[in-house]
């Protein structure tokens, strides 16, 4: 049994830490902390280790009949209540707080107060009884949920989730809107469960003749009417409808998804339907694109990370770092010509060249080790080089830049020599070479090469007479 | 760590004296209960003496572009990078433009029938008149390009790029006269105060080029008409570094960037190191924050000095540039001379350049003042976004013209065969976009066979302002500040992004 408590001011020290943690949950949004008190939170992830340990110890020893030691004991209490008191300063600096941090909180300092609860049994004596063993249990439990619930604050909620076998491919440039755009998102949302090996509500979903055939309550679709097609009503029903689909406690459908399916399927559900069929106006085109434009976001999200110190030491009043969206790693990258330029301004962007995606260069004396840094970037996908003295020589450098989807180079020294480069950039959507020495005869080589590609030479000099006869249009209509 | 940086602390002892008392009142409101509250509130009380890892935000740091990660900006990918706003004081008559209605020339002179107003409420002007008659454009308009847009015949250059433009027809507000409608525009609210669009994406998303003002405001000199207030390009509650800078219209549109004779400019930047200490020190005791605002400007204006004096000089533009914008442009301080430097300044990263051009306010002889009015402004727009699509930049630029209301169908004063004026209208009136993520070549909503009451796609002006940041990679009803109590947003607690005009 346990020995009569010989220092009390370890319990006083326990009933005020307990005091002190209730309070701090009670007055939590009352509560203004000194900068000094909260940075002792930040030793939150460093303590939290022990008491988990400590408690876990303890509660097996506990539960495999034997005596708890008491120093053991007095010590995991004591670390469980700085822990919690110490995460709780932690929490204060993430406001508003997440579902995440919320029930880590409050779970945390349960394993606090039930580490208190028991002390406190085992100082009166009460080691042994039904009531502490219950204790241990939920202790354990409590403990590893807190623990897990922390571990995905730090370090994402899905960091234990197991691989995904799936893969997303990437959407094709002109996409098929049935396979590429409505399959994917029937199967990311329903063929989970009406798939050959499930087949609920005996539908299938896996191709367009499987929706139409349908399962217990009719046919899925009707062909160039959503507001009649099962499919589509499910979807609209409200979240507590037995029939909403898709069922209680999975995602359901976003609205842009919901409104593709439904032009989908107003347009008569094809499945040869091709994007670039769709007129402008058409809203499907719109969502397509959008759908089109997170796979980019997506495939940004391989690059490497790159810290905002970083940044800011390479940043200046001259070059200017952006990230092209909040936590993304894709930075946009514009630089301006200072009183006394050197070159070093453009090559010390050496150390972030994987992550930059728009590069602006525009009017900078460009020599070749500048564009030996673009060369680098080898995720670039938009570059302006337009109104710098480069010529055939330093644009070949940059040969291989698969990525580049927009270029310009106008007020350059390139030639039809360049063009060869130019051809090269197979995703290239705008091209920019006005004032340049490339020859017609280049341009429409480099037509033939790239059909799609949207080329602008500027205003042809036709056009420009053309405004000078005008002036005496305006002239007459006043 | 909630909102120490709201507080104040001075230097001066008057001050400080004052300073403890409100102390006090806080410390009784935040330690109201206990023993264990008091220990805790003698804890809070120490704020002061640990205030050096506090959060003291500089000027400087204040428009460092990373510290704008901290609001969570852009909350989307963004389309825009920079906008140009063409603003038309006054209400141009989207009758006598872009809406064409030939079912009028029949009706010509017959009173506008009362289920069409509607009992609607009408201006001072005209609400005494006993009849409203009917007047058809006498403009002719024909449909332009492939997009068959229709344009009248005032506007012969913009007519070339309708292909590029994408015309919101159905465009609302609120408000019926002049000043409430063009703060509402530029503000989300009628009553002034309120942040303008461009001090918020200035405040949200910072500059893109340090050597410049992320907000630039162009008034042009060759329109006249209701009067324009600073507080159209002001910062409202905002941090007043997010205020538009106004370039002067005439040769110099920012003074003194070169050095005057006989002075090399090499001491400057001492002057203005002992000029920064001397307003730390009075910021210290006033704890205004208006002074840091100063700082920054002092700063920003010794950048462009020694970096970009040339940006406002228009002087190395090729011949047919200027022929382009049309010949007003070699004449500084025009609407054309302002979209060329609209151009320049947006070529330089400018976030934000808003022109405002005034006298589209045609209660009197209507066709005649549409006419001249498109005279000046009609050639400088189409070149701009013909020279903005040339070097590429309507990829990433958005380009907005439009007034605070539109003009009614029925005539104000006399209607004869050939005159007409228009009052104000704001129920219906037609915009147009182009550029960074609108439709090309599209035009959206529709008015009924007077033009006065929208059938179709009606966009309301805090619709436009949801759109315009959603452009911008901004949810419009994420970026807010609190001020007085409350947070504020440039929509209020309105505005729905149009998806419809979006690419």
């Amino acid at each position: 049994m346990a020995q009569k408590n010989s220092t009390p001011w370890v319990d006083y020290v326990i009933f005020g830490l307990t005091v002190f943690l209730v309070f701090c949950l009670i007055f939590e949004s009352f509560i203004d902390l000194p900068s000094l008190v909260a940075w002792l939170g930040r030793w939150h992830p460093l303590i939290l280790h022990f008491p988990i340990v400590l408690l876990l110890m303890a509660a097996v020893i506990g539960l495999l009949n034997q005596i708890v030691p008491k120093l053991l004991l007095t010590i995991a209490t004591l670390s469980a209540l700085v822990t919690a008191i110490t995460g709780f300063f932690l929490g204060t600096e993430s406001v508003p707080k997440g579902d995440l941090i919320f029930w880590h909180q409050w779970m945390g300092a349960g394993v606090a107060f039930l580490a208190v609860v028991w002390y406190w049994l085992s100082t009166n004596h009460l080691q042994q009884t039904y009531l502490v063993k219950g204790i241990q249990v939920v202790l354990i439990l409590l403990v590893g949920l807190t623990g897990h619930y922390g571990g995905m604050i730090t370090h994402g909620e899905d960091f234990l989730a197991l691989p995904r076998s799936k893969k997303l491919e990437k959407i094709p440039e002109d996409p098929l809107i049935y396979e590429h755009i409505v399959y994917r998102v029937l199967d990311n949302n329903c063929i989970g469960c009406h798939n050959p090996n499930k087949k609920k509500g005996e539908l299938l979903m896996t191709n367009i003749n499987e929706l139409l055939q349908g399962g217990e309550s009719g046919p899925a679709l009707v062909l160039g009417d959503p507001g009649n097609s099962e499919l589509i009503r499910r979807l609209h029903l409200p979240m507590e409808d037995e029939e909403h689909m898709p069922p209680d406690g999975k995602k359901p459908l976003t609205e842009d998804e919901i409104q593709i399916l439904e032009r989908w399927i107003a347009l008569g559900a094809s499945d040869t339907l091709k994007l670039s069929h769709l007129d402008n106006s058409e809203p499907l085109a719109g969502m397509v694109k959008k759908m089109m434009d997170s796979g980019t976001e997506n495939s940004w999200a391989k690059l490497p990370k790159v810290a905002d110190s970083t940044l800011q030491n390479l940043a200046s009043d001259y070059v200017t770092i952006k990230r092209i969206a909040s936590n993304s790693q894709a930075l946009s990258i514009s630089v301006f010509l200072p009183p006394e330029y050197d070159p070093k301004n453009i090559t010390d962007l050496k150390r972030i060249a994987n992550n930059i995606v728009e590069l602006d260069l525009s009017g900078i004396p460009l020599g070749e080790k500048e564009m030996e840094l673009v060369a680098l970037c080898k995720n670039l996908e938009w570059l302006e080089v337009d109104r710098t003295p480069i010529t055939d020589m330093e644009f070949a450098k940059i040969i291989g830049l698969e990525n580049l989807r927009v270029l310009k180079a106008y007020e350059t020294g390139i030639s039809d020599e360049s063009v060869a480069v130019l051809k090269d950039f197979k995703g290239l959507k705008s091209l920019y070479v006005w004032e340049t020495q490339i020859s017609d005869q280049g341009l429409s080589e480099l037509r033939e090469a790239l059909p799609s590609l949207h080329l602008d030479y500027g205003i042809d000099p036709e056009l420009k007479t053309e405004f000078i006869e005008k002036d005496t249009i305006v002239d007459s209509i006043q | 760590m909630c909102d120490h940086h709201d507080k104040l602390r001075s230097n001066n002892r008057d001050l400080q004296s004052i300073e403890k008392q409100w102390d006090r009142r806080e410390f009784f409101k935040k330690t109201s209960l206990g023993i264990g509250a008091m220990a805790l509130g003698s804890l809070l009380q120490s704020e002061k003496l640990w205030s050096a890892v506090n959060p003291v935000a500089g000027p400087i740091d204040s428009l460092n572009s990373f510290a704008k990660n901290k609001l969570g900006l852009p909350h989307h990918l963004p389309k825009a990078k920079r906008i140009v706003y063409l603003f038309q004081s006054g209400g141009p008559s989207q009758l006598d433009l872009f809406d064409y209605k030939p079912k009028l020339k029949d009706m010509f002179g017959q009173d506008l029938p009362d289920s069409i107003r509607a009992g609607q409420r009408l201006t001072g002007m005209s609400a005494d008149q006993t009849a409203f008659p009917i007047a058809a454009s006498t403009l002719n308009f024909k449909q332009y390009g492939e997009s068959r847009a229709w344009v009248s015949d005032a506007m012969p250059y913009l007519s070339e790029v309708v292909d590029d433009l994408c015309f919101i027809k159905g465009m609302h507000t609120d408000a019926i006269n002049h000043d409430p409608a063009i703060t509402f525009f530029q503000t989300g609210s009628q009553q002034p105060g309120r942040p303008s669009i461009g001090s918020w994406i200035s405040y949200g998303l910072g500059s893109d080029n340090d050597n410049l003002p992320t907000f630039i405001s162009l008034v042009s000199k060759n329109g006249s008409g209701q009067p324009l207030y600073s507080r159209l390009w002001g910062n409202g509650f905002l941090p007043t570094e997010h205020q538009g800078v106004q370039f002067r219209s005439g040769k110099d549109p920012v003074l003194y960037l070169g050095d005057p004779e006989n002075y090399d400019g090499n001491d400057r930047r001492q002057m203005l190191d002992y000029l920064k200490k001397l307003n730390g020190m009075a910021y210290d005791a006033f704890g205004d924050p208006e002074i840091n605002a100063r700082i920054a400007q002092y700063e920003m204006a010794y950048r462009m000095q020694t970096s970009v004096p040339e940006v406002t000089d228009t002087s190395d533009e090729p011949d047919y540039i200027f022929d382009m914008y049309g010949p007003d442009s070699r004449n500084p301080g025009t609407y054309a001379a302002n979209c060329l430097m609209a151009r320049k300044l947006l070529e330089k990263d400018v976030k934000f350049v808003q022109l405002y051009h005034q006298g589209w306010d045609q209660h009197g002889n209507c066709p005649g003042g549409v006419k001249y009015q498109s005279k000046n402004t009609d050639q400088g727009t189409a070149a701009l976004i013909k020279d903005l699509k040339q070097r590429g930049m309507l990829e990433d630029t958005l380009v907005v013209w439009g007034g605070e209301f539109g003009r009614t169908v029925y005539s104000q004063g006399q209607l004869t065969e050939t005159n007409y004026g228009r009052d104000h209208h704001p129920k219906a009136f037609t915009m147009f976009m182009a550029g960074a993520g609108v439709k090309p070549g599209f035009t959206y909503g529709e008015t009924d066979d007077f033009g006065y009451n929208i059938i179709k796609d009606p966009v309301h002006t805090h619709d436009f302002q949801a759109t315009l940041l959603h452009l911008f990679g901004i949810d419009h009803e994420r970026l807010t500040f609190k001020h007085q109590g409350r947070r504020y947003r440039l929509t209020d607690v309105h505005g729905d992004v149009v998806k419809d005009i979006l690419v």
